[in-house]
């Protein structure tokens, strides 16, 4: 699949690393990309489910165009999260609907996560999907 | 003795694997894995059956591992169960459904596996009766809370060795005390029988739950041992094939031994797979490694201290050399996938003992848990590992 430039620099960042702890590492490290959701506004409503930390994702659309805001408690989940706000904000709802987790897999980031993070990953681009599905109805 | 075990042999990100999630599950030794291919290629049979040689076979080797346990921890009844959980499950059903009724008290603990709470919650709402759950303090049982919540119990559902803390409970006290009121006392073995050898009738449990794959076996299988007494309240729970003397339209008559029990066809190989490990374990002094384990936990746990990190595990004699711990700033999950990387295998979580997190005053702990084949070599690459994280986080 052709990815969007944003997305394919983080695949081949990603396919570069060989070493395991390095790789997570590098996921670490796109925790700085997160626009924090404050702790005042984590509610129920925003929580991932399915995530073995604790996680909140909240999307907003403003002029057509997707923002996103998250927190989370573990660093590995943040920088799941930044890699997030990276495909996603500044892009129009459709341009990320048209989008799947699949260049996680693809970056081998996935790979090198557990089951649950994984499936965290997916919940939360999930989340965001259907958020936009909502704002399009 | 890891040479006996071919999962040693791989890498795990390019790393030499270092195992210490032995409280989840051991690993297995080659002759466990190929008496289950061997019984799967040249006996794979249905047991308790047919008169043809190969069922013979399979009966034998599958009713061997029955002997062997019964030998193995002096025990009258051994029932064959899927493990720990359904063999806690049983007693629930088969003992709690038919001697309890409504007010009758079962005493639990704070430190239990979800496994020994859940059902009895289950069984509570069901029948009206009154759980009561002694308090730990200190990363121990209140012995003195113990007191006052046996008053008028019926049952008592203790962990012998927590699989969180590795403290071992002092059993034998809560077995007499116990008794002494008339209540029967089911322990949750499975953290227990992988550390040392139990006399089940010396001990004088009523019931003891515990799984296969903690001490070498395979996963899929393991036994509730019950008092002579005990086994005479049990009525049957699941009814089928193999469980029966005789089925009419009109009703069916039970066997008599643990088969009751067991109803449907059992877990063959795996069956197998436990005797064969059973045989092999009757080699290993568990003393012995006991003490050394114990001691190599001791040294990681000063170590992690040293550095600044929390250990909840007391690691007393008799204690299981598990090592529970949490950084200040680093979350669990963080570091256990970074030590992950370094082919370090741990676990992280509640451990499935929540109430017992919620007593630490912790969401999760890391558990660095040593068993029979773990070595000073692969402490000090664990130590090492948790350098590299410690730096890579800082």
């Amino acid at each position: 699949m052709k990815w969007p430039v944003a997305i394919q620099e983080i695949i081949d960042e990603f396919n570069e690393i060989e070493d395991q702890f390095e790789k997570l590492e590098i996921l670490m490290d796109f925790s700085s990309e997160v626009d924090e959701l404050p702790f005042e506004e984590w509610s129920d409503e925003n929580l991932v489910r399915g995530c073995q930390s604790i996680a909140h994702i909240e999307v907003a659309v403003t002029d057509g165009i997707v923002h996103l805001r998250s927190a989370a408690d573990a660093k590995m989940v943040q920088g799941l999260q930044g890699i997030l706000t990276i495909a996603i904000n500044g892009n129009t709802i459709q341009e990320v609907l048209s989008l799947t987790p699949d260049f996680a897999e693809e970056a081998g980031i996935l790979n090198s996560l557990t089951p649950s993070r994984s499936n965290g990953f997916r919940t939360m681009f999930d989340m965001i999907q259907s958020s936009l599905n909502e704002e399009l109805l | 003795m890891k040479d006996e075990f071919p999962i040693f042999q791989r890498l795990v990100n390019g790393n030499k694997l270092v195992y210490l999630d032995n409280a989840a599950t051991t690993q297995k030794p080659g002759c466990v894995i190929d008496a289950m291919s061997d019984y799967y290629s040249s006996s794979n049979s249905n047991v308790h059956r047919a008169v043809h040689t190969l069922a013979g076979e399979a009966t034998e080797g599958y009713e061997k591992c029955r002997k062997l346990l019964k030998s193995r921890f002096n025990a009258n009844y051994a029932i064959i169960t899927s493990g720990t959980t359904e063999a806690i499950n049983l007693v629930s059903h088969a003992w709690g459904e038919h001697n309890m009724s409504q007010g009758d008290v079962v005493v639990l603990t704070e430190m239990e596996h979800h496994s020994d709470i859940v059902p009895w919650q289950m069984l509570a709402q069901k029948k009206g009766i009154e759980l009561r759950y002694v308090p730990v303090e200190d990363g121990e049982l209140d012995m003195d809370a113990f007191d006052v919540a046996l008053d008028g119990a019926k049952l008592v559902c203790v962990v012998h060795t927590s699989n969180v803390l590795g403290i071992r409970n002092p059993v034998e006290q809560i077995i007499s005390k116990s008794h002494n009121i008339g209540a029967k006392v089911l322990l949750d073995a499975a953290q227990a029988v992988p550390h040392e050898v139990i006399d089940f009738q010396a001990l004088g449990a009523d019931f003891m739950a515990f799984s296969a794959h903690k001490m070498c076996g395979p996963t899929g299988i393991g036994a509730l041992l019950v008092s002579d007494e005990a086994f005479a309240e049990m009525q049957p729970f699941m009814g089928g094939g193999d469980m029966i003397e005789t089925v009419t339209l009109k009703g069916s008559t039970y066997q008599s031994n643990e088969h009751k029990f067991e109803a449907g066809t059992p877990r063959i190989a795996e069956g197998f797979g436990w005797a064969a490990a059973l045989e092999w374990m009757e080699d290993i002094d568990l003393e012995f490694h006991h003490g050394r384990l114990l001691k190599i936990a001791n040294k990681v746990s000063t170590e992690l201290q040293n550095r600044g990190i929390t250990v909840y595990s007391s690691l007393q004699p008799g204690d299981a050399a598990v090592v529970s711990f949490t950084h200040p700033t680093i979350h669990p999950e963080d570091f256990a996938r970074l030590l992950d990387a370094q082919g370090i295998a741990v676990r992280t979580g509640h451990h499935c003992a929540q109430p017992l997190m919620e007593k630490l005053g912790v969401n999760g702990t890391i558990r660095a848990s040593f068993y029979i084949y773990n070595d000073e070599e692969d402490a000090d690459i664990f130590l090492s590992g948790i350098d590299r994280v410690l730096e890579a986080m800082a």
